[in-house]
């Protein structure tokens, strides 16, 4: 028994080896090996953690984390804000930036998780509204001097009705056939950002944007941005848990579950369609906007597919539907390669590797959101 | 199934720590950003390679205010919000003076962050001339603006090929399409020669039959190409199989060996502006030479990158401290006898003169009796 | 003119309709967006450089033209299809019965994975071709066609037909259009459900192998990001022509390939990537199902 399950082992190293060899050569032989020694040590690995009493499976602090915040809920979100907020005091400036970043994220992912997560229609073209929001102030600004604080409202409304513009010829289309069609018109987005040369000056992108002031006090530190990207975020939190559990929402999971039936008990899906499109885009414009005043320039490099798929990544990875997954899974995809920085050529080769294990792994995502979770149990058993 | 949470969880940990790393006394560190992985990898590499060279060269002849040197590399993916990112980590890593980075639209977003902390930025290859046009004392760079090299060529297919027909294309890039743009102004200032097409083409598409069936039909004397050499190969290739006659001229992004390879014969008569004749340069050949032993064939950007750490490496010694205005200061009143020639900087930070000269594809003679293609000065 | 843009449109076209072919057989039979076989297509083109490599290192360089590219091909398309069988082994069929945006991501990860394994072992630096014919071909009125031109348009339209063959006429055919229609019906039956998809991505792949080794010839110039756009493209024409249906890919990477050629040719070059999602989200609005496609039933 034992025996076939290491000559198992060993055919696949083997194999791998062998498709390795072409691109490899000699050293394909060192690969074959280095994966039979993976595979085999492994579980000796496990039994040895188990042997020390770390029994893995208890250590489920990621699902048992969430269930106490949902008896705290209070005390918990308390302690996590105001860690958030002395957090940067601890950090230099390129930990706050990529912090920032993480914040940018979020904000984008939670939007995201509005139309994925709740409403269920996959949309791939999702950075196209975080376009809108961004060139919205890139070109306020340049053109008409509407500072940043005037220009987040506008960014916002526009992604927002952007959103409803896309949303409102397609939404009849289903599952793929949408994403596709979002798809379509992310790229279209970029190529006519990138063409549009009197407008949005093409590949040059727009330069002298003014960074966000108050007063006389002009954000410029990645830890001033951090504070105000703290403040979306909560602000994106606050809004996306309100929607979730008020009536919208459950009219949005209701349509997610089943269309049909959620029209015939009264659900109007058309214009709960339209408007998860609409919070959706609108959080991405948010974004945007913020993402010009910190850049202070913006060119079309920033909005590409890759970016609406690292988003779904986010979605997805940290359990689609649930807040606290997709927070999660927005600070994991962001941090990672940043932690990988020091393997240079091999940073994107892990990265790549890590996504399809996760989901191999864990395929419903770090912390998957409770109610599709007793939905997956229920058809499971 | 928690075990895999618990890995990647160590690995984000470890990895923050490793990163953490305090900067070690008895180093001096300059920084290298460019696209080092992602599509434009191998451009970002060349530049870190001519990087490396120098470093490596000033190593050997003792370091420099009595420390070694060190590198510190960035990767932007020529992602303008990775740029800042790795840009606030260079500060962090209290790098002396920053080579990079690759892209104009990463190179501008950074320069923020190194004015912030007035770090010296020397860029090899970002030739938008906005860059240095922001009032900020600390940004230089060693390639020429895509306007200074726009306008020889124009001047070069008025007075020297004589042609009146010309069609001009880009690859819708900063760099692409800056150059066509200034070229493409100045031959309209000339009566003498006439735009017939003006078009932009995606870059990375790999076929252009269809954009040069319709340049074709306009009946150009001279197609002029602002991008660099893979889409140019492929241009120039497929201009033949069409049928199309018409010379080919084309900026510095072009000069490179791989060019030759991807084009073939095709290639043949090809003009291209660049930088004079090695012979001329005595600091250009013993910079070939080892560049070559020792990482292969030279990127078009490699020289930019190497005189530009040069220039850094000898301000710093210079200005006698790691102190990045008095560094910065020391730029500024160089004069660097590189492997591009000589090199001098404006008050904007730009090079004083643009050395560029024509080149020619031929068929050369090689050692063993063969013929091979090669780019020669053009007299 | 004209002319010249279909001659040009027709082979581009037919490279994107044998990879798309690999995006809609997988969806046929298992209903998800196989993001990583723009990469199949990339390995294929970059294992036909490898393996005249490997003959002119084994001395074999001067051997006839079409031996050496009869051997690309071969090496190519056999080493694509151990790729793509274990893939789906390794990535997907863990994920048969997991939530079902979950292999989408899967194949993302493994679209990054292998651009990156081709980056580290081949270096960044692009590969070319080896020019194994003259570029010269002959005159069609003012248009011209040559020899690459035509062996790509041939050799494309045997490897559909014998698809069209074997789909439609051995038991293995057969078996994989019953597993689309309905899996569990299939495998109730006594279908080999599992062998059936296997034999799917070994056919899509080495198609895509195929078509990576004829671009590499065409173009004389491979990368390890080409997959990225090219996947995106056949998928497009996979949707264009109805996805899930084999004669509607060939039709819509055609269709693509013909609509790329003449709006570069005749509107502007600079929206030529855009022209494939106009058509693309159009055609979606009106006629959701495709050109060949039949509407589908919604799914869970």
């Amino acid at each position: 028994m034992i025996k076939n399950k290491i000559l198992e082992k060993s055919i696949w190293a083997l194999w791998l080896g062998l498709l390795a060899l072409p691109f490899m050569g000699k050293k394909a032989g060192i690969l074959a090996i280095a994966i039979l020694l993976v595979i085999l040590l492994l579980p000796l690995l496990n039994g040895l953690i188990a042997r020390f009493g770390i029994s893995v499976s208890r250590l489920n602090f990621l699902s048992s984390s969430a269930n106490w915040l949902k008896t705290n809920k209070k005390m918990a979100l308390l302690i996590l804000f105001s860690f958030a907020a002395i957090l940067p005091l601890f950090m230099n400036r390129y930990f706050v930036d990529v912090a920032v970043l993480c914040g940018i994220y979020i904000v984008l992912a939670l939007g995201l998780n509005v139309i994925v997560g709740l409403t269920g229609l996959l949309a791939l073209g999702y950075i196209a509204f975080y376009a809108v929001g961004a060139y919205c102030y890139a070109l306020l600004w340049t053109h008409y001097h509407i500072n940043f604080w005037l220009a987040l409202p506008i960014g916002t409304a526009l992604a927002g009705v952007f959103g409803v513009l896309l949303g409102s010829p397609v939404l009849r289309l289903r599952g793929d056939y949408l994403a596709i069609v979002t798809l379509g018109f992310g790229e279209i987005t970029r190529i006519v950002l990138n063409n549009w040369d009197e407008l949005t000056r093409g590949p040059n992108g727009i330069l002298g944007i003014a960074r966000p002031s108050i007063g006389d006090f002009i954000i410029k530190q990645p830890i001033h941005y951090y504070y105000l990207i703290l403040a979306f975020v909560v602000l994106t939190i606050f809004i996306t848990t309100r929607l979730e559990h008020s009536r919208i929402g459950r009219a949005w999971v209701a349509i997610r579950e089943d269309e049909v039936a959620a029209a015939a008990c009264g659900v109007n899906v058309t214009l709960m369609k339209l408007l998860a499109f609409a919070t959706g885009a609108a959080f991405a414009g948010l974004g945007g906007v913020f993402f010009a005043g910190k850049m202070i320039f913006v060119s079309p490099e920033s909005f590409t597919f890759m970016e609406s798929v690292m988003v779904l990544c986010m979605v997805v990875l940290g359990g689609m539907g649930s807040i606290p997954g997709v927070i999660l899974g927005a600070i994991a995809l962001i941090i990672l390669p940043e932690a990988l920085r020091q393997f240079q050529f091999y940073r994107l080769l892990m990265f790549g590797g890590a996504m399809a294990l996760m989901m191999i792994i864990r395929p419903q995502g770090l912390i998957p959101s409770q109610r599709r979770k007793m939905e997956l149990e229920e058809e499971n058993g | 199934m928690k075990k895999s949470l618990i890995i990647l969880c160590a690995f984000l940990i470890g990895g923050l720590i490793s990163n953490c790393q305090q900067k070690k006394e008895n180093l001096t560190k300059i920084g290298v950003c460019a696209p080092l992985t992602g599509d434009q990898a191998k451009m970002g590499n060349d530049i870190l390679n001519g990087v490396k060279l120098a470093v490596e060269e000033w190593n050997t002849k003792g370091g420099i205010l009595g420390q070694r040197i060190e590198i510190a590399t960035g990767d932007d993916r020529h992602d303008p919000k990775e740029a800042i990112s790795v840009a606030h980590k260079m500060v962090n890593e209290g790098v002396i003076g920053v080579i990079g980075h690759f892209n104009s639209s990463c190179s501008i977003p950074a320069s923020f962050v190194y004015h912030d902390a007035s770090i010296p930025q020397i860029s090899p290859a970002s030739t938008n001339p906005q860059l240095t046009s922001q009032g900020f004392k600390n940004v230089f760079r060693t390639c020429g603006r895509d306007d200074q090299q726009g306008s020889i060529g124009a001047e070069f297919v008025i007075n020297e090929l004589r042609k009146k027909r010309i069609a001009v294309l880009h690859d819708k890039t900063t760099y692409g399409q800056g150059l066509a743009d200034e070229f493409k102004k100045n031959i309209g200032k000339s009566n003498r020669a006439s735009i017939v097409a003006y078009e932009g083409i995606v870059q990375g598409s790999g076929d252009y039959k269809a954009v040069l069936t319709k340049l074709k039909s306009r009946r150009p004397e001279v197609v002029y190409f602002g991008g660099v050499y893979p889409e140019g190969g492929l241009l120039v290739k497929q201009m033949r199989e069409l049928g199309m006659k018409a010379i080919f001229v084309s900026g510095d992004g072009v000069i490179d060996p791989e060019f030759l390879r991807i084009a073939g014969d095709a290639a043949l008569g090809t003009f291209l502006s660049f930088g004079p004749s090695v012979k001329e340069i005595p600091h250009a050949r013993h910079f070939i030479e080892s560049y070559e032993e020792k990482y292969g064939e030279i990127g078009p950007y490699s020289v930019y990158a190497y005189d530009a750490a040069n220039i850094l490496l000898s301000s710093i010694q210079s200005a006698g401290s790691t102190d990045g205005e008095k560094i910065s200061e020391a730029i500024h009143n160089i004069r660097h006898e590189g492997a591009l020639g000589t090199i001098q900087f404006n008050a904007n930070g730009d090079v004083l003169v643009a050395p560029y000269i024509f080149w020619v594809v031929k068929k050369i003679k090689t050692e063993d009796g063969k013929e091979k293609l090669n780019f020669v000065p053009y007299t | 003119m004209f002319l010249q843009q279909l001659i040009n449109g027709l082979t581009v076209g037919s490279v994107y309709a044998l990879i798309a072919i690999g995006y809609t057989m997988v969806y046929g039979i298992l209903e998800f967006i196989n993001f990583a076989h723009g990469e199949i297509y990339m390995l294929g083109a970059y294992l036909g450089i490898i393996a005249i490599g490997l003959l002119t290192a084994m001395g074999l360089g001067n051997s006839s033209a079409f031996l050496l590219l009869a051997f690309a091909f071969i090496f190519a398309m056999v080493f694509c299809a151990f790729y793509g069988v274990t893939i789906e082994r390794l990535a997907y069929r863990p994920l048969r019965r997991a939530p079902r945006l979950a292999p989408l991501l899967s194949a993302l990860g493994v679209s990054i994975f292998l651009q990156n394994f081709v980056m580290v072992t081949q270096g960044t630096r692009n590969k070319v071709f080896p020019q194994l014919f003259a570029q010269n071909g002959f005159d069609l009125g003012n248009a011209k066609i040559t020899y690459i031109q035509i062996m790509i348009l041939v050799t494309s339209i045997l490897l559909m037909v014998g698809l069209t063959l074997f789909v439609n006429k051995t038991k293995m055919g057969k078996a994989m259009r019953a597993t689309s229609q309905d899996q569990k019906m299939a495998y109730l039956v006594g279908i080999d459900v599992n062998r059936v998809i296997s034999v799917t991505f070994l056919i899509g792949s080495a198609l895509g192998a195929a078509a990576g080794v004829m671009v590499a010839l065409y173009y004389g110039l491979v990368n390890f990001h080409i997959g990225y756009t090219a996947g995106l493209k056949a998928f497009t024409a996979a949707v264009l022509g109805g996805i899930g249906n084999i004669p509607g890919a060939m039709l819509g990477g055609i269709i693509l390939g013909l609509v790329e050629s003449l709006g570069a040719g005749y509107l502007s070059s600079e929206y030529k990537d855009a022209y494939a999602f106009i058509i693309l989200v159009l055609l979606l609005i009106f006629r959701p199902q495709g050109i060949l496609g039949e509407r589908l039933k919604e799914r869970s």
